[in-house]
């Protein structure tokens, strides 16, 4: 019942901050458009309106969900984790070689053989500014915002000059073997399956953050990592694997792009899921599972307005607008947990 | 390579990053880590070729860009200081924010979201050729600049004798070491950050309209290229002071001006570029790691009784 009424308190804070988003939203677009009310019907419902626009969303929401709950982990260690952005390039780079690199390996192997990697890669680069962190206290922003850098210029390096499909335009990959694409969700034709990886996953954050002895230690050492340290809770060890588990989501989240969406890896390939997702768990007011729904509701808004802008005269960047705006809106009230200095 | 035209061509480099390094600068003094200089410089550029195209003036272009990144480095600082957001993620809405509106006036307004081209635009005030032909190897690496590269430069000393030559800059850093120290001394805090802001918002202002209207005299929505964050690199490889901070911009523009002729070497430009990045996490591992063991006690030498 507690855990209930947590999850409630979580979903129910951000809905302000939205609610107030979509109001200056409404005036915004009703001082510039015809018919305002279509405009906001297609940027909300458009998304349900065909199965394919519905695998679309689906599509969209699953990235979001998975790095913000890996965000939710770090957070909780009191890290505060900027760099899901390059974890998922990373990832989503790994899973490609590794796909490219043994093409004769059957599905079932190689598949598993994808997503680790993807995983490994993610965890990896959070794990450099997790050690950077607990041994030597340097400011753990600065070397996840810096390290997205190098990681964006590797994976482009890669993607230009070791793995570019030379029979098509653009920094894009070669496609990976048909064994190891992910199916669809039963159903719905084309939305990738890894939306229900991030529903499991969703709630398997939740037990092991809120019912578990290591979730309680993580927590424990997000609170106070020298208290925890003294009453003989492992705290610095307890961060660095919270940062694993945080940039390891993030390298899932690109490992299955490319595994159920994409097929192959192309450069620009996300519209700053990672930053998108930072502001997602901090709406979702560090709460797995009400990220997974903040998740939801963001991809919901990005490809609605695609629709509305098609079906009115409303520019779509009035989303990117509105992202802004939320997320100087949301931080308003909400401090960070790590204390720094 | 062509050495004749290198220093030049890092000069150029050079500019937009120090302007950017020294406006997360001064916010760093005063305990800010400043990601929203790469917004402010966009709204800059945005605004300097929006407005040069109304007026034809360029003087007016310039003024309005500053004021235009001002004005948003007091929207950080209202929501951050009065409404108590976290710097780093109002940063970083912020630099959503500027990139969407200006993307929605592209598309609402000039009704073309690939930039906005005026077909005339005011020219600013350059170094004449020959002006400086007495001073060797200097001269020719200055001549032609915009008055804005040269008010960058000057921006270095200017800002270090702000922080440690007047007491409204001690007091700015004194609230960065120790902003409840400082507050019982009777320094308002939050208004040495907003000054800070401020400041950084007139230097990241310079950054942009030194980018738009230097030579393109065009807006790209990608304009800035992330030289907010290498601008940040820079700083935090500076550790916060100004001549190395100055110091990491140059050898950073000096990466930026080579990277893309050293891909006739085949070494690819990615590496080049990810250097700054690179340096800033290797610099501040560095620094950190000095202080820990010089803070550690000395080693305790036995000595026979």
């Amino acid at each position: 019942m507690k855990a209930f009424r947590q999850l409630l308190r979580a979903v129910a804070a951000p809905l302000g901050a939205i609610a107030l988003t979509l109001f200056l939203g409404f005036l915004l677009v009703a001082s510039i458009a015809d018919e305002p009310v279509l405009a906001y019907r297609e940027l909300l419902f458009a998304n349900f309106q065909s199965l394919g626009n519905f695998a679309l969303f689906i599509n969209r929401a699953t990235p979001l969900a998975l790095i913000a709950i890996g965000i939710v982990f770090a957070f909780r260690a009191g890290v505060f984790n900027v760099g899901g952005e390059g974890q998922l390039y990373l990832g989503a780079m790994a899973a490609t070689v590794m796909g490219l690199a043994l093409p004769g390996l059957p599905g079932f192997v190689l598949l598993p053989l994808c997503v680790f990697v993807g995983i490994a890669a993610g965890g990896f680069w959070g794990y450099i500014p997790a050690v950077l962190k607990v041994k030597l206290q340097v400011d753990e922003v600065v070397t996840t915002l810096m390290l997205n850098f190098v990681a964006l210029l590797f994976t482009s390096y890669l993607v230009n000059h070791l793995l570019r499909d030379t029979t098509t335009y653009g920094a894009i990959s070669w496609t990976l073997p048909e064994s190891v694409w992910l199916p669809s969700i039963p159903g719905v034709p084309n939305a990738t399956s890894a939306f229900l990886v991030a529903v499991v996953l969703a709630v398997l954050a939740w037990v092991l953050l809120f019912r578990t002895v290591w979730g309680s230690e993580v927590r424990a050492a997000g609170t106070n990592l020298r208290f925890a340290e003294t009453v003989g809770v492992p705290a610095a060890r307890r961060v660095i694997e919270a940062m694993i588990v945080s940039g390891g989501m993030a390298g899932l989240a690109g490992a299955l792009y490319v595994l159920g969406t994409g097929h192959r890896f192309e450069q620009n390939f996300s519209p700053a899921y990672g930053l998108v997702a930072l502001t997602v768990a901090l709406l979702a007011r560090v709460h797995p599972i009400s990220a997974l729904v903040t998740a939801l509701f963001y991809a919901l808004m990005l490809n609605g307005a695609a629709y509305m802008q098609i079906a009115t005269d409303v520019p779509r960047s009035l989303v990117a607008l509105l992202t802004g705006l939320l997320v100087l809106l949301m931080t308003a009230r909400l401090r960070r947990q790590s204390s720094r200095h | 390579m062509d050495l004749v035209t290198l220093p030049a061509a890092v000069l150029e480099q050079t500019v937009p990053i120090l302007l950017a390094a020294l406006a997360a600068m001064i916010t760093l003094r005063a305990n800010i880590l400043n990601v929203a200089v790469e917004g402010m410089m966009l709204v800059a550029a945005f605004t300097a070729i929006a407005v040069g195209d109304v007026t034809g003036n360029a003087l007016y272009a310039f003024a309005a860009a500053l004021v235009a990144a001002c004005l948003v480095s007091q929207i950080l600082a209202v929501i951050t200081l009065r409404f108590g957001a976290d710097f780093i993620v109002a940063g970083l809405g912020i630099n959503i924010l500027a990139s969407g509106s200006i993307l929605f006036l592209l598309e609402r307004v000039y009704n073309s979201p690939g930039g906005l081209r005026p077909i005339t635009f005011p020219d600013i005030w350059h170094l004449p050729a020959g002006a400086l032909s007495f001073v060797p190897v200097l001269g020719p690496m200055l001549e032609g600049q915009s008055f804005i590269a040269l008010l960058a430069i000057l921006a270095i000393p200017a800002s270090f004798v702000f922080l440690y030559r007047t007491p409204t800059g001690a007091n700015l850093r004194a609230t960065g070491e120790d902003e409840a120290a400082a507050r019982s001394a009777g320094i308002r805090t939050d208004r040495m950050k907003a000054l800070a802001l401020l400041l950084s918002g007139v230097l990241a202002g310079l950054a942009g309209a030194q980018l738009a209207m230097d030579r393109l005299h065009f807006f790209l929505p990608e304009m800035s290229a992330g030289r907010g964050f290498i601008g940040l690199a820079a700083t935090l490889f500076g550790a916060g002071t100004p001549w190395m901070t100055a110091a990491a911009s140059l050898m950073f523009g000096f990466f930026g001006a080579v990277g893309d002729r050293l891909q006739a070497f085949a070494l690819p430009s990615q590496f080049v570029l990810m250097l700054p990045y690179l340096a800033a996490v290797v610099g501040l591992t560095f620094a950190r790691w000095r202080a820990s063991t010089k803070g550690r006690p000395a080693a305790i030498t036995e000595t026979k009784v």
